[in-house]
């Protein structure tokens, strides 16, 4: 593939690229480096893509490793939520106990550092999988091909990152008074 | 004719569907449903004003203005290390 074509497939991607790069580091210095990283990578291994497969999966596929690469080499903050969390299959509660929360409705209230602040505390399989979903409206087979892993995982960790993310920006719309506590939403 | 739901059974596809990844027929009685559930209806419409919220709020990012220009210069240095003078 010649470098015209490569940026033809590139260059339309390259937005989405740093917003989820930026969401997933928190640090617009480290989105641009593992975007460019990225790129690079993506050009270097350009004959591995085959024409008419899904580049936007390909080349999000090799910022997420990237980027799990620059974790890896990173020592220190771990995410504070709790895998063993209860509610561990999201929507798999019953449907008895399902109450709409209304401190949703004040996530529209929070700014971008309070939903970034939500975001890094995501563990890192749930961060990513959301980040797609969200930031990029990726669908399962899109993430799943991304992320290389089966469907199955991609929906149990979307509808578990999903809600951990939900009660997060809902704590912190709580914490920061945009919404009080016990207010039932009839 | 679709096959009616109970809320406990549209209650579990929620997700999927909110997510558009049912298979059409799934779809169709979920949206039966919610047709003729007013409570389940308030519920999917919750979560999916949720989900759009969210989504309001990530998608919210301004790329640097020099993003094109920095990509396009490390694949320069690329291709002029695989072609030394």
């Amino acid at each position: 593939m010649e470098r015209a074509e490569f940026e033809a497939y590139l260059t339309p991607l390259l937005t989405a690229a740093y917003g989820y790069a930026l969401r997933l580091s928190g640090d617009p210095d480290q989105a641009m480096d593992l975007v460019q990283e990225a790129s690079v990578r993506a050009y270097q291994g350009r004959n591995s893509f085959e024409t008419g497969t899904n580049f936007k999966a390909w080349f999000f596929k090799i910022l997420t490793n990237v980027f799990l690469r620059s974790q890896r080499r990173r020592v220190g903050e771990e995410p504070t939520i709790s895998l063993d969390a209860p509610d561990a299959d999201g929507r798999a509660r019953d449907y008895a106990d399902y109450r709409p929360d209304p401190s949703a409705r004040a996530i529209d209230r929070l700014d971008a550092e309070a939903v970034q602040a939500a975001i890094g505390r995501l563990p890192e399989e749930f961060r990513t999988v959301a980040m797609l979903y969200f930031l990029n409206e990726f669908r399962y087979e899109e993430i799943a091909e991304t992320l290389d892993i089966p469907v199955g995982t991609v929906r149990s960790r979307l509808h578990r990152g999903r809600k951990l993310l939900q009660d997060e920006l809902s704590a912190i719309a709580v914490a920061r008074g945009l919404v009080e506590t016990g207010v039932v939403d009839g | 004719m679709a096959k009616r739901l109970s809320c406990e059974e549209a209650f579990r596809r929620l997700d999927d569907y909110l997510d558009r990844e049912l298979l059409p027929d799934e779809m169709a009685e979920v949206r039966e449903h919610l047709q003729t559930c007013a409570h389940c209806a308030h519920g999917f419409a919750y979560e999916s004003g949720t989900i759009k919220a969210i989504r309001a709020k990530i998608q919210r990012i301004e790329a640097p203005c020099d993003l094109l220009e920095r990509v396009q210069a490390a694949l320069d240095d690329v291709c002029r290390e695989r072609e030394p003078n």
